[in-house]
């Protein structure tokens, strides 16, 4: 299956290893990520005002690019493929959103002049979403090595779930990831602070307030018994794990715990190079070498 | 055809009216009208970006970019030079910069600004797709962004329309360099010649050739070995 | 679509049917005496009625072009009771008058060898980096490759350059050439590569080597910015739309500084510097002989005018490059280079009945002298709707020959030019005839760049001597960093020990009194500055052409 990915410049830069590993198990599932030839920055999503149509233009933009790809045959159907889960919110908000208005679809096609116009056929989704759809045997059939005896923390964080209407999952009991991993063979620790903010949007101007919110979760985590947490979005990733650092200094009794993108775990699973492993904080080698995985 | 027989159309510098031939470029327009460049002229070749030019044509609401040595005047068009874009060239020491985003936002912060509106590609004279080399640069892409402006003459015009006030020459010439030096690196067979010429090994050949005179010279050039 | 009239559509399909049995094919090169043969009977130096002998200085005697003459036996601008010599704006070790190639390379290697970046002066009549040395397409040479090195190099521009080059100068040029591509690598530039890392070379008319470095056919755009670039990240002193009128010496004999004109404000300064460095490049805008000029609009001979005004030693310039390809048509782009780059990579010159009539890669004298023979002498020329003549030179061969794709790639910018008016060169040939590119001759300098005034250097195409009659394709590129290096090394070295006395510019009085003494009566005035184009001047060097 060809599908058109749209990696977002994260991915490209402090998430590479979340975009490694993501090529990894795709290729372990039989799916060829094509990345469009032209992309540019998604827009993010503070920026999607509804009334104003600039702000539209960077992915809308994207999505011609799919479409494109679609005309050239490059690949098999209409979706897309995101992984962050802000260029995912992003993309799947301002496609709705446009497809919605025609008025606004209107002025953006106006503006773009040079390009084709957006036929709005594309369909925005997120990783997770493609793999429950292959169906979890599907996924424990490619298991070469389970994560047997790993206590897993799965964490969503809020965009991948909410608004409602975009979320990949139900916002207040989300079970996307704890079916991955038990199909993975890891044990899976539940708790209510899995979709829990990080404080993301707190990260440059309250740094303190970022590290209070990613310390409770990270607590919560090491209380539960949680050998590593697993995340599925960069922002997350470094709030809860790059800031460990920050947070030590603060929060003496706390010892740390590694940090993963799930399709690096799912990597690992499926006997994959290309885990991306030296690219975290703090570093999960040990843990998984303890757990015989490594 | 002398200019006598040339079809004339109506233009207007900064306002002011004439009639100049119809397959002149604005520059040459501009001369026949009587203006002496000091400013707004450069190579006159397509080269050096330094006459940067907007105009409109009467009846369009489009704002054009052009180079005025170029650009083929059209009847009614509203033309202003744009001899000089307002903006800071950031000094840095190559030798310490490393090839990644990070470089990137450090010197030119304000391409996280892009909207992605494309307004600096559909200004560009040159047709490089500018907003993707600015993207490419966001995301680190040294390489893709070292190509894609490849073709920039720096004549501005991105520069003065783009609403997020991204310099994109800047940008790309910052891409170039770091490519250049960091992911193509130096090439072999260059620093090996360098120091064989150090080491002085043509030295005596060279000598014996400029002692040489014409005559033995000629009798060299003529039968030496041609290799293409 | 065809951006040609129906007309040559007509001859474009002879140059279509013949193409096939062309491809791989080459006419042998002429040998010496056919040489000479052609380049007596139809090369523009060889007219002898477009020269005469200059009247005054050290190089009274000399046949130089009409055009040139004109310059150099005219009044100076100023007049020394016009100047308060007093007033000493800018005082520095030293000045560079020109923002080119060489001027940018000396400034930059002043500074390496301990000069002040803010005690370097840069002049530069327009913008920083607009020059000549921007607009070189094809490339540079530099003997780097393992089947080549700096003696055969030294014999291809010896030969080229009919044996009248100044041997110590070759030398520095050919030794010095890898070293060149060395520092601009390291500086950032970008030059095109093989897959396995190793330059892609190209061979040049006369060469015997493929030597030709480039980037893409933007070669001096991309050296000249990345200079630039660096110029401006050392923080060197500049001061641009400021041109040099005049250079000032002092009461010892030296040159001790420049006489500036601001202008946008119409205003004289002086600039007092220890050393002073000409770069300030050629005369193409002074259309010798009528021809228009593949040069930027600030080449009006200066440097060599206020050289000749202070008694420095000239030479060659009896000589001037013509570019075997300019662009005959659309009339727009007449007399714009069109690169050497595309002949050695495969295009050919062809005549109106589609048949290739030259070896492609002659040296550029010989081989525009083939243009003009098969132009006027042969009349098997393609007439444009202009009246201009002009001979096919057949670029799709370039992507037959070397893959499709090639010229989009490697000439970006011809292809761009020639698209803007319903031109594709990938299938159409370009139309083109010889222009005004270059001055052979020059200030004479030797190797330390010192001209025989003391504290006057010079570098780049203000000079003389290094490329004798005929300069190949790719030496001018090199010649500007390599001599704009030793001149900022040299000047830099000169500063530190050399003290001025007072400042003058007797030298000029000594001047007119020259142009009296020959008789020399004229309302002429140099240097010129800026060329006149107002009014229906515009057209003037299209129709003279006719």
């Amino acid at each position: 299956m060809r599908l058109a990915y749209y990696p977002g410049c994260t991915m490209k830069t402090d998430a590479k290893n979340f975009d490694e590993s993501t090529y990894s198990a795709a290729e372990a599932l039989g799916i060829e990520l094509l990345e469009p030839t032209r992309w540019n920055c998604c827009g993010t999503v503070h920026a999607l005002a509804k009334d104003n149509v600039m702000n539209y233009l960077a992915p809308i933009r994207n999505l011609i690019r799919v479409e494109q790809m679609n005309e050239a045959e490059l690949v098999d159907d209409k979706r897309v493929v995101t992984q962050c889960a802000m260029c995912y919110n992003t993309l799947k908000r301002a496609n709705a959103d446009a497809k919605a208005d025609p008025d606004k679809m209107g002025k953006i096609r106006d503006f773009m002049e040079k390009e084709p116009n957006y036929q709005g056929s594309v369909n925005v989704v997120h990783m997770l979403e493609l793999i429950k759809g292959l169906g979890w045997d599907e996924v424990k059939s490619k298991v070469v090595k389970p994560l047997d005896g790993l206590k897993v923390f799965p964490y969503y964080g809020c965009l991948l779930l909410r608004p409602r209407e975009y979320g990949i999952d139900d916002p207040d009991h989300p079970t996307v990831m704890e079916d991955l991993f038990e199909a993975l063979g890891a044990e899976v620790v539940d708790n209510p602070y899995k979709a829990k903010c990080c404080g993301a949007y707190h990260a440059v101007h309250l740094k303190e307030v970022a590290a209070d919110l990613s310390y409770r979760i990270l607590r919560q985590a090491q209380e539960a018994g949680a050998d590593i947490i697993v995340t599925a979005c960069p922002l997350c990733q470094f709030n809860l794990g790059d800031r460990q650092n920050e947070i030590k200094k603060h929060q003496r009794e706390f010892e740390g715990i590694p940090v993963v993108y799930y399709t690096q775990l799912m990597a690992l699973a499926f006997g994959k190079e290309g885990t991306g492993f030296e690219q975290n904080i703090p570093d999960p080698v040990p843990v998984l070498e303890e757990k015989g995985l490594l | 055809m002398g200019e006598n027989e040339s079809e004339m159309v109506t233009i207007h510098v900064m306002g002011k009216k004439h009639e100049v031939p119809a397959d002149l470029t604005i520059m040459k327009a501009m001369e026949y009208a009587g203006h002496q460049f000091r400013r707004g002229a450069g190579c006159r070749g397509g080269y050096c970006g330094a006459c940067a030019a907007m105009y409109r044509v009467k009846g369009s609401y489009k704002l054009e970019g052009a180079l005025a040595c170029q650009k083929i005047v059209e009847d009614g068009m509203y033309i202003a030079q744009i001899p000089f874009s307002p903006a800071e060239k950031i000094t840095y020491d190559l030798s310490e910069l490393k090839p990644d985003a990070n470089t990137f936002l450090e010197y030119y912060p304000e391409i996280s600004r892009c909207l992605s509106c494309n307004t600096c590609t559909k200004a560009c004279p040159q047709d490089i797709e500018v907003m993707d080399y600015v993207q490419a640069s966001l995301r680190g892409d040294v390489e893709g962004a070292a190509r894609l402006s490849f073709d920039c003459i720096g004549c501005g015009l991105c520069a003065v329309r783009c609403p997020a006030e991204i310099v994109p020459y800047n940008v790309g010439q910052l891409a170039r360099r770091l490519n250049s030096r960091y992911v193509i690196g130096p090439t072999e067979h260059v620093l090996k010649r360098v120091g064989e010429v150090e080491a002085g090994e043509f030295d005596a050949d060279i000598d014996e050739l400029k002692r040489s005179d014409r005559k033995t010279l000629q009798k060299r050039y003529e039968s030496r070995e041609v290799k293409l | 679509m065809s951006g040609y009239p129906e007309y040559m559509q007509g001859l474009l399909k002879l140059v279509e049917e013949t193409r096939p049995d062309r491809v791989g094919k080459a006419l042998r090169a002429m040998n010496a005496e056919e040489k000479e043969q052609i380049l007596r009977d139809w090369h523009p130096d060889y007219k002898m009625d477009q020269k005469r002998k200059l009247k005054i200085g050290s190089s009274a005697g000399e046949l130089m072009p009409h055009e040139v003459a004109d310059t150099l036996e005219a009044h100076p601008v100023i007049k020394p009771g016009d100047i308060d010599l007093s007033n000493v704006v800018y005082d520095v070790d030293v000045l560079v008058i020109g923002a080119g190639g060489a001027g940018l390379s000396a400034s930059l290697t002043a500074i390496e060898h301990g000069v002040a970046p803010d005690n370097v002066l840069m002049i530069q009549k327009l913008r920083l980096g607009d020059a000549n040395s921007k607009m070189s397409q094809g490339g540079i040479q530099a003997a780097d490759a393992p089947d080549d090195n700096p003696t055969i190099h030294y014999l291809d521009v010896i030969g080229g350059g009919h044996y009248a080059n100044k041997p110590d100068l070759v030398e520095a040029m050919v030794k010095e050439g890898p070293d060149v591509i060395k520092w601009h690598e390291e500086l950032g530039v970008t030059y095109d590569k093989l897959e396995d890392g190793t330059m892609q070379l190209a061979p040049g008319g006369g060469t015997s080597r493929k030597r030709m470095h480039s980037c893409k056919d933007y070669t001096g755009l991309e050296i000249t910015r990345v200079l630039v670039d660096e110029f401006i990240n050392k923080e060197i002193s500049y001061v641009e739309f400021t041109s040099a009128v005049e250079l000032v010496m002092d009461d010892k004999g030296q040159v001790a500084g420049a006489v500036l004109w601001d202008m946008d404000h119409d205003d004289y300064t002086v600039a007092r510097a220890k050393s002073t460095i000409l770069a300030t490049g050629g005369f193409g805008r002074l259309h010798i002989q009528g021809f228009e000029t593949t040069n930027h609009y600030g080449a009006t001979n200066d440097g060599v005018v206020m050289a000749y005004h202070v008694g420095a030693n000239l030479r060659d310039l009896d000589s001037t490059q013509f570019h075997p390809t300019g662009a005959a048509y659309p009339a727009q782009i007449v007399g714009q280079l069109c690169t050497e780059k595309l002949r050695a990579r495969g295009a050919q010159p062809l005549n109106n009945d589609g048949v290739l009539f030259v070896y492609p890669l002659e040296t550029r004298d010989v081989e525009a002298s083939a243009l003009i023979r098969e132009c006027y002498g042969r009349e098997k020329g393609i007439v444009t709707p202009t009246g201009m003549r002009g001979v096919w030179l057949d670029t799709p061969l370039i992507d037959v020959i070397n893959g499709e794709g090639t010229i989009e790639r490697e000439f970006a910018a011809m292809f761009r030019t020639f698209n803007k008016f319903g031109i594709d060169i990938r299938e159409e040939p370009m139309l083109v005839y010889p222009t005004l590119h270059y001055q052979n001759g020059g200030v004479e300098i030797n190797v330390q760049c010192e001209t025989n005034v003391p504290g006057l250097y010079a570098a780049g195409e203000v000079c003389g001597g290094i490329h004798g009659k005929n300069r190949l394709m790719g030496n001018s590129q090199l010649d500007l960093y390599v001599f704009g290096r030793r001149a900022g090394r040299f000047s830099a070295e000169r500063a530190k020990t050399a003290t001025l006395g007072d400042l003058t510019l007797d030298h000029l009085d000594v001047y007119e009194k020259m142009l009296a003494d020959a008789g020399v009566v004229t309302d002429r005035k140099a240097p010129t500055l800026l060329p006149e184009y107002r009014g229906k001047r515009t057209l003037e060097h299209q129709l003279k052409m006719l």
